[in-house]
């Protein structure tokens, strides 16, 4: 062939046939700037947060400076690399307003749900708001099989900062067999593959789904006051997955970047970090293929529940418990014990930012085309401190975002980046967050 | 005697009598009602019901979300959680593949309760005693004409699209499934006739709670047929049924399920401990000390209707070969055998704590044990009593003294807990128990020295001293607090949710009951399952349909 454009690639393949091909993306199919699909259809933009226990040393973290060109100091040091791809944040508080500071909770849920909670400590509680992820999946995960992929890397599946209103939260995956197998199991449909045939099984379920709808006019009048949010919220999961169905239905579009992978080899699930982190990886990786393939636009990790249970291989003493009781080394200032968790943390950090900006799509790569939310719930897990919460935004959602800063927020409220972020999303929020958290006031610097 | 005189004694003594019958039969409080609750199945409870419904052939698969612990239950928890979407898929992912087993099965002439007159076309008649049939022991009630019309419908309409009824009866099946009357247990409410202004629940809805705090599982037919009959409506027909369901071997199960909640066991899964620190440690380890103290319980409460108190000084118990290591005692025991083993006076173990189960039950410290995190399971699973959470700006270096490096034992560590007099406030709660259980390490070996020290495990509680863990647990059997925090968690079990103000003076008179009784469990259940409380509902509770 003698080069290859949309039109002599077509011409090629429909020779003669009059079948439905799904083309490979292939970047020709781009226009000129490689940031779109020739049909004018915009690159998705995808949306994760990461989330690390028992926070950070504030003076070995923090950057001195502000604005772009920021110095990264010791355990901050693993995102070199990436640095002009993340955007730090410090000085934003949870602001407490009159609530109680409950332990590895409050920072957290302060952070991505724009309000200080009530109930809740030690990671876990319960929330009057959801959190940011599932308001991003609202506006944006609907079109894809899944509305949001959530994994924790110490193996246990109630390990999880993604929540509607209420104590339950969207359980994680935590092996990566079993991610695997629901993300490209024999329910995905590869959106590069060719012939396109609609399963009428899919269609047979889809029924059974539409025919149990028929149950909730008659429950919602049965179930005491109390209840009837929960029957509420039944159905709309219920009506949720008929949709997720019916996409099964459609034949799907073609998605650069996106390979299948193979399947993971069986791991140890365990809060040993080597474990974690190796757990980590795969999970990452895995996701990142499930976003670019899109089979979800939204993502959660937890590396760790907030009072982190890592620990060292032989060692008696967890993080949470070494942040309290080990004593601060004289002639180093911190706790190594301790420090040796939080400078980890970062550098598994900077392993999801290169798994991320590994996937290249169009001029740029998946990590550009994203926007990751990664936070802790504490500054200094020690005292349970929530002022100056560590927080870093990844990505460039597509170009609607300017990465590469320190940012200081001078005291105000940490539903500030989450308010900006979800205007970066193109969602149409004014204001967010409650009590003293609530917010109008976007980051300018940043979009 | 003066002749006056006698009469008026003998009318005194009548009187007399009378209080005392009164008094042995009171009545039952009546209390404010309480409300009814939308519960969610658990793992344990959906797995039963396919199986007793389906028989036990069939594989239930698929991931559930993790049971949520509230207000100290996971029975209350499951009153207030909510099926994500994951969640949702897996429900979804159960109810195909529950349903092509079941027609599988059925195809080979088991399950279905009648032969169709041809499997192409869809036989109404065939349809109708399948669904309802299946319908009746999913939803646990029948299905009401309407539903029964709709599904037919939907047999029928899949039917003519597949060319095959049984696929039509299959997705029928799935269409049960997949349903919040079989996912979670719908309580419905009538007005009562016996109490103007309140409600009560239902036959069907009484049946469920009464079978599910009893059993652990849903309504057998014999149950559901009762509630049909309208036998659940008289005082003597629960009666009854509650009798027969104590009586049956199935009662260790509900009783198992129950103490499972209460103490916390869901706990043991994913418990894991340093390997290089304990290297006797295994999940078959933690599992073997979970059924060695489950089985001292049914033991003692279900097969010799012993008293709830003397669980924390029995020395009867049960071993294996794996446990015999770490009590360090020899066990006659074939390979995964177990065995009746008494302790003897010598051998520092007698009641629940010096078990064990109790003692390896932290989660959190995977390489030690934590006095005050075992003490803090003793208040708040074994007393009901709550523990405030710490304060968040604890100041950690008050714990460090570096000014006495000698801190060997973990009394030595914990100074600061009892010292310092904003730390004293909570810690005095917690500590001294769990001080007393640091002569059992953190998989319950016993040690007399820790880091070469002696351990000193006394302290006192109520007021009432004890020099270690043996004394604490006689104790601990002899408070009112151990007595009424079991019989407020049957009930709370029951019901799902916390006891409410309006039912505490009927939880005096329970109390009572139960030590009338001897404290013996399946009498505190039998009080508790037959009981007008149990089943009244309050007005408002239930807004106006």
């Amino acid at each position: 062939m003698a080069k290859w454009t949309r039109r002599n690639v077509l011409k090629g393949i429909m020779g003669g046939a009059g079948v439905t091909v799904a083309l490979p993306l292939l970047d020709c199919l781009l226009d000129a700037n490689g940031e779109a699909l020739a049909s004018g259809a915009p690159l998705p933009v995808r949306f994760g947060t990461w989330f690390w226990g028992c926070g950070v040393n504030a003076a070995r973290w923090t950057p001195d400076k502000f604005g772009s060109d920021y110095d990264l100091k010791a355990e901050l040091a693993p995102i070199a690399p990436f640095k002009d791809k993340v955007t730090v944040f410090s000085g934003f508080n949870c602001v407490l307003g009159g609530r109680p500071n409950l332990a590895h909770w409050s920072g957290i849920m302060a952070t991505f749900t724009g309000a200080a909670p009530s109930k809740g400590g030690m990671g876990g509680g319960s929330t009057d708001f959801p959190t940011i992820d599932c308001l991003v999946a609202d506006a944006i995960g609907a079109g894809t099989r899944f509305r949001s992929i959530e994994v924790a890397c110490t193996g246990q599946s109630s390990v999880s900062y993604s929540m509607r209103a209420g104590s339950t939260v969207n359980p994680s995956e935590v092996d990566p067999i079993s991610l695997y197998r629901r993300l490209f199991g024999p329910e995905f449909q590869d959106p590069n593959a060719g012939a396109f045939k609609p399963d009428p099984e899919v269609m047979l379920r889809q029924s059974v789904l539409s025919a149990v709808m028929e149950d909730r006019v008659k429950l919602m009048r049965t179930v005491g006051a109390a209840d009837r949010a929960r029957v509420d919220q039944y159905f709309t999961t219920l009506r949720q997955l008929e949709q997720q169905l019916g996409l099964m239905l459609e034949k799907p579009a073609p998605a650069l970047a996106c390979v299948v992978p193979k399947e993971p080899e069986r791991s140890e699930l365990g809060p040993v970090w080597e474990i974690a982190v190796r757990n980590h990886d795969a999970l990452a990786q895995l996701v990142a293929m499930a976003l670019s393939c899109n089979q979800t636009r939204v993502f959660n990790v937890a590396l760790s529940t907030a009072p982190s249970n890592l620990r060292r291989a032989g060692s008696a003493e967890a993080f949470h418990e070494l942040t309290h009781e080990e004593p601060v080394d004289e002639r180093l200032g911190y706790q190594p014990k301790s420090t040796f968790f939080m400078e980890k943390s970062m550098e598994t950090f900077a392993s999801l930012l290169r798994i991320l900006d590994s996937v290249k799509e169009g001029d740029g790569t998946l990590l550009d085309h994203s926007l990751v939310l990664a936070t802790s719930e504490s500054n200094f897990a020690k005292l349970h401190t929530i002022e100056s919460l560590p927080i870093l935004v990844a990505g460039a959602a597509g170009g609607k975002w300017r990465s590469g800063l320190h940012v200081a927020g001078k005291g105000d409220p940490s539903s500030r980046v989450g308010l900006t972020i979800q205007q970066a999303l193109g969602m149409p929020v004014a204001s967010w967050g409650d009590g003293a958290m609530k917010t109008s006031q976007p980051i300018r610097e940043v979009s | 005697m003066v002749p006056g005189h006698r009469s008026l004694w003998c009318t005194a003594l009548m009187l007399s009598a009378c209080l005392v019958l009164t008094a042995a039969h009171a009545t039952e409080p009546l209390t404010s009602g309480g409300t009814t609750t939308f519960r969610r199945l658990n793992e344990v409870q959906y797995t039963r019901s396919i199986v007793d419904i389906f028989g036990a052939g069939i594989r239930v698969p698929g991931r559930f979300d993790p049971g949520l612990r509230d207000e100290g239950l996971l029975a209350i928890g499951d009153s207030r959680a909510v099926v994500s979407s994951s969640g949702l898929e897996q429900y979804e992912l159960r109810a195909r593949e529950i349903s092509a087993q079941v027609m599988a099965e059925a195809r080979k002439g088991s399950a279905l309760p009648c032969i169709p007159g041809s499997l192409r076309v869809f036989d109404q008649a065939c349809a109708r005693q399948f669904v309802g049939q299946f319908g009746r022991l999913l939803f646990r009630r029948p299905l009401t004409s309407g539903e029964m019309a709709a599904l037919l419908n939907e047999v029928s309409a899949v039917t003519k699209k597949t060319g095959d009824f049984s696929r039509g009866l299959e997705l029928g099946l799935a269409r049960l499934l997949m349903s919040p009357y079989f996912i979670f247990r719908v309580e419905t409410t009538e007005p009562d006739p016996g109490r103007m202004g309140f409600r009560r629940l239902d036959d069907y809805s009484l049946a469920a709670r009464i079978s599910f705090l009893l059993w652990d599982a849903p309504p057998d037919a014999e149950l559901l047929d009762a509630a049909a009959a309208g036998a659940l409506r008289q005082q003597a027909g629960i009666e009854q049924q509650v009798d027969r369901l104590i009586a049956s071997p199935r009662f260790e199960q509900g009783v198992r399920a129950f103490f499972t909640d209460m103490y916390a066991f869901d706990r043991f899964d994913g418990l894991s401990k340093d390997q290089s620190i304990f290297p006797k440690y295994s999940t078959q380890l933690s599992k073997d000390a979970e059924e060695q103290t489950l089985r001292t319980i049914v033991d003692l409460l279900v097969d010799r209707k012993g008293d709830y108190r003397d669980l924390f000084t029995t020395r009867s118990t049960f071993m294996n070969r794996g446990l015999g290591l770490i009590y360090k005692v020899p066990v006659n025991a074939g390979l995964n055998e177990w065995v009746r083993y008494s302790f003897s006076p010598e051998d520092h173990r007698a009641g629940l704590l010096t078990l064990a189960g109790f003692l390896m039950l932290d989660p959190s410290h995977e390489g030690r044990s934590s006095p005050t995190i075992r003490g803090k399971m003793v208040r708040e699973l074994l007393l009901c009593q709550k523990v405030p959470p710490p304060p968040p700006n604890v100041n950690f270096n008050i714990v460090q003294d570096t000014s006495n490096p000698l801190y060997k034992t973990a009394r030595q560590r914990l100074t600061a807990h009892r010292d310092n007099p904003t730390c004293a406030g909570c810690h005095a709660i917690t500590d001294p128990m769990g001080l007393a259980m640091e002569n059992y390490d953190a998989i319950g070996s016993y040690r007399a020295l820790e880091n070469g020290a002696v351990i000193d495990a006394s302290g006192s509680f109520e007021g009432k001293p004890y020099k270690d863990l043996v004394e604490l647990g006689q104790i601990l059997h002899d408070s009112p607090s151990v007595t009424n925090c079991v019989s407020q968690r049957a009930y709370e079990y029951g019901v799902g949710r916390p006891v409410a103000a309006g039912e505490r003076d009927w939880l005096k008179f329970v109390g009572a009951r139960f030590a009338d009784d001897g404290y013996t469990l399946p009498g505190l259940m039998r009080t508790i399952a037959a009981s007008t409380a149990f089943r009244s509902v309050s007005s408002e509770a239930v807004a106006a349909n």
